[in-house]
């Protein structure tokens, strides 16, 4: 019977955020047993991002193939069955403020006196250390600091935030690579590790940022928002780079420079164009971009986003569609590569979800588990991680440190 | 407390030896976290073709020390330096017998291969997984192409720009009130899959370790980073309408946006005002009580129906405060605030990253000393992890295939005289060359 390649691993999760939360989805993704401890309440609680119309939509995302257990961690009892726990798990991903690990009793000096291969993963906003490491945040207010939203945008109008919850995300998957690295230092010396992962510094050593950085740390050159289409927004080819609007809705372009000139003028079917004395090298590309954009522009205007799609893979140019949700979740290339998975929710019914973020050769892939019911597995964790008998779940039932259904 | 420990373990890759086959962002970034992590990393290129930039740029071009591309600009170029930290430069045309016979020699004392390289390259050069399996039966070995190795689109060419597109996140992106047309460019989907990468292979090392098994990892762009935008599916799923573009605001929070401060000219603070009390607090750090007791703005459905109003009031507090000291203020009483901070100057000068340590300085050999960022995380146990300047091009020639694979000194002459190793590019090499090449003999022919 071949294995889930994390199977036997168990993961202690105590994460109500994006980042640690992710960390964890993509840990058990691969096959880990993750026990995510919630408050004893019938109500799920609220992922700290949850907005009104989407706060199902975030704990139904994020919460997939857990084992929910509801510990009263107020209560004395409730912070000793933590603890037991956690020493009986290979990794701990843990959002919560510095500090408050410690304060609950599992501080990773007390955990690794214990066990002393647990890998601890701290991901919070601003990491363990400095004097930000208390402060509020939110996706807005984080991503601004990053340096990424300081080029997202125009000249002469105000900087941009992406869409959705990128700089926690990529926090999410910066702490899982983390995570898996110090299991890998764990399984060839005993020892294992904490980790403090600052989503911050995530998105400010992220290759887009680190890139912007190097030509002010060489030679002092300014990050400045430009527009599009010019060569100073690193287009090479500025004409044909970007989202243009086509005949069903929009297209993104990145040729890759001057190489792909002849490409782009048989994309669009003028290879007349390659001699026209107006184009003839990249510079007089640039200095007639405006007019080039326009003949470009009128080719699209006929062409809808999948007609477009087939014109550019032809000619090996990197372009594609622009597409919303659904229509990704629609798409033949994922739908092939069996990317979606469908899940049974008994609230919200059969939904499609994101799947794995790779495929591994001649693994199976977990039978996917949708968000569980606050408190769906105590029982059973609690006998089978800790050997606890039913009457004394009960007992702890009664007391309110532990809730289950 | 969060501290490091007084007698640190060797980084916990130590031992591991992978090989890079690598341009852009994806797998060179994926790379440089592998050799923070203290894995040994080869970066291998090739004098035939380099992703370093121009091989003769004009005087002062952009992105050199000082302005000056000086004598090797392959060795000099920022954003190459910047991205190639921790690692091993090795030179070998892949495309002749000898280069590939000398990298599966490399293969056979490796543990990972990875590449982002775009579908069937590795097949071209004989070095597809299943080759590399002949080699060494357990390695391991990450492919990463923009839509993975199976499926309809295989085979195209993708670019971050493209994924960002066809996953949804461009539809997301971009002032609400202008056209989609005038969005920034945006590379963001290759860093996802360049740390799922690091992921990936540290699993499949562990699983090595309990199995002794190798495998093939099958990365596609595009599904590494769906999983970002996972909630926003569901919720077009649930709701039946696609989330509409949002700018800087929130439909859950108001204010939230960004705010002109003084001290220069494109200065802004960032604020998230997350409840009705919190509004509060917020008119009290700007000193404006009457705005709280404004009912224009009382609750979150007013201020989301007056957020224009909001604004205006906002900026006249902000306009009078730098960005540092707005984002303080409000920090002090609780409140979701940060100054927005580009990748210049504002980036070296913040002074969280400065107390973490964040830029190293870094002596490159042909590039000087300049401020580096740093990792992106720090571990206990392990060693701290130092920025190594990034490889000349074919600097460790010598030591990895004379001394690791103990290559005789006239096999070396020999893959030099053949030009399947060396340190200065060919003319032509730099990215496009090639097929420049490839087009004028087409032409000629």
């Amino acid at each position: 019977m071949p294995q889930l390649a994390l199977d036997g691993v168990r993961v202690l999760e105590l994460a109500d955020d994006i980042a640690g939360g992710y960390c964890a989805k993509t840990l058990a993704e691969y096959g880990a047993e993750v026990f995510k401890i919630e408050p004893p309440s019938r109500a799920a609680p609220e992922y700290r991002a949850a907005q009104s119309e989407a706060d199902d939509a975030l704990r139904l995302h994020l919460a997939t193939n857990r084992k929910s257990v509801a510990l009263d961690l107020e209560t004395e009892r409730g912070r000793e069955i933590l603890f037991e726990l956690a020493v009986r798990c290979d990794v701990v991903v843990e959002s919560m403020p510095p500090g408050d690990a410690e304060r609950l009793g599992i501080g990773y000096e007390r955990l690794a006196a214990r066990a002393p291969a647990v890998v601890m993963a701290s991901v919070t906003p601003f990491g363990q250390t400095g004097p930000y490491r208390l402060w509020n945040y939110d996706e807005l207010t984080l991503f601004a600091m990053t340096g990424a939203m300081h080029r997202e945008g125009l000249p002469g109008r105000h900087p941009l935030k992406y869409g959705g919850e990128i700089a926690q995300y990529f926090g999410g998957t910066a702490a899982a690579a983390a995570t898996m690295g110090a299991l890998v230092g764990a399984a060839m010396t005993g020892v294992g590790d904490w980790i403090d992962v600052s989503v911050f510094e995530g998105m400010a050593g992220h290759p887009h940022q680190i890139g912007r950085r190097a030509p002010f740390a060489y030679s002092g050159e300014p990050d400045l928002r430009v527009e599009p289409r010019t060569s100073s927004a690193g287009g090479r080819e500025p004409y044909a780079v970007g989202t243009f609007r086509c005949k069903d809705g929009y297209v993104s372009f990145l040729p890759l420079g001057p190489r792909m000139w002849p490409n782009i003028a048989r994309m669009i079917g003028m290879p007349e164009l390659m001699d026209d004395p107006r184009f003839l090298t990249t510079d007089d590309r640039s200095e007639n971009r405006v007019e080039l954009e326009s003949i470009f522009q009128s080719w699209l205007d006929g062409k809808t986003r999948m007609e477009v799609f087939d014109a550019a893979q032809r000619e090996g140019l990197p372009g594609g569609p622009v597409l919303q949700a659904l229509e990704v979740a629609g798409n033949e290339h994922f739908a092939a590569r069996d990317y979606f998975r469908r899940m049974e929710h008994p609230e919200h019914g059969e939904l499609t979800y994101t799947g794995l973020p790779f495929k591994l050769s001649d693994a199976p892939e977990s039978a996917p588990s949708p968000a569980p019911e606050v408190g769906r597995d105590t029982r059973r964790v609690l006998a089978s991680v800790l050997g606890m008998s039913e009457t004394e779940i009960a007992a702890l039932a009664r007391r309110g440190v532990a809730s289950y259904v | 407390m969060f501290s490091p420990s007084s007698t640190p373990l060797k980084g916990a890759l130590s031992g591991i030896r992978a090989l890079e086959l690598a341009e852009i962002w994806a797998g060179p970034f994926c790379g440089s976290v592998l050799g923070d992590l203290g894995a040994e990393v080869v970066k291998v290129e090739a004098v035939q073709r380099i992703a370093r930039g121009s091989i003769n740029p004009p005087p002062h071009a952009s992105g050199y020390p000082d302005g000056d591309p000086g004598e090797r600009p392959w060795n000099r170029n920022s954003n190459f330096n910047a991205l190639s930290r921790n690692k091993l430069g090795l030179t070998l045309d892949l495309t002749t017998k000898q280069g590939a016979d000398a990298f599966k020699e490399l293969v056979n004392v490796s543990d990972v291969v990875f590449t982002n390289y775009a579908y069937g390259v590795m097949d071209k050069f004989g070095l597809g997984y299943d080759e590399l399996r002949k080699v060494k039966p357990d390695i391991i070995a990450l492919f990463t192409p923009g839509y993975g190795n199976t499926g309809p689109y295989k085979t195209f060419r993708s670019m971050g720009m493209v994924i960002d597109a066809i996953t949804g996140h461009t539809a997301l992106r971009g002032y609400p009130d202008m056209d989609l047309s005038r969005n920034s460019l945006v590379h963001h989907p290759d860093a996802v899959a360049g740390a799922t990468a690091v992921f990936a292979i540290c699993l499949a090392i562990r699983e090595r370790i309990k199995t002794g098994r190798g495998r093939f990892i099958d990365l596609s762009q595009a599904e590494s980073f769906m999983p970002h935008l996972g909630e926003v599916y569901l919720e077009h799923a649930l709701t039946g309408t696609p989330r509409e573009r949002r700018g800087n605001r929130h439909p859950a929070m108001a204010p939230r946006g960004v705010y002109r401060c003084a001290g220069g000219e494109d200065r802004w603070v960032a604020i998230a005002v997350k409840s009705d009390a919190e509004w509060r607090e917020m008119c009290g750090a700007m000193q404006m009580p009457q705005l709280a007791r404004n009912p224009l703005f009382a609750t979150l459905d007013a201020r989301l129906r007056n957020h224009d109003e909001l604004d205006a009031a906002i900026e006249r507090w902000t306009r009078g405060t730098t960005r540092y000291e707005a984002a303080s203020a409000l920090q002090e009483r609780g409140i979701a605030a940060g100054p927005v901070l580009d990748c210049g100057a504002d980036a070296y000068d913040d002074p969280h990253l400065q107390d973490r340590g964040y830029f190293q300085a870094v002596e490159h050999p042909d590039a000087g000393v300049h401020l580096m960022s740093g990792p992106i995380w720090r571990m206990a146990n392990r060693s701290e992890i130092r920025h190594e300047p990034a490889p000349g091009l074919g600097e460790h020639n010598e030591p990895l295939l004379g001394g690791l694979l103990g290559m005789p000194h006239s096999r070396l002459a020999e893959l030099e005289a053949n030009r399947v190793i060396g340190t200065a590019p060919l003319e032509g090499a730099d990215m496009g060359g090639v097929r420049r090449a490839a087009e004028r003999k087409n032409a000629a022919r």
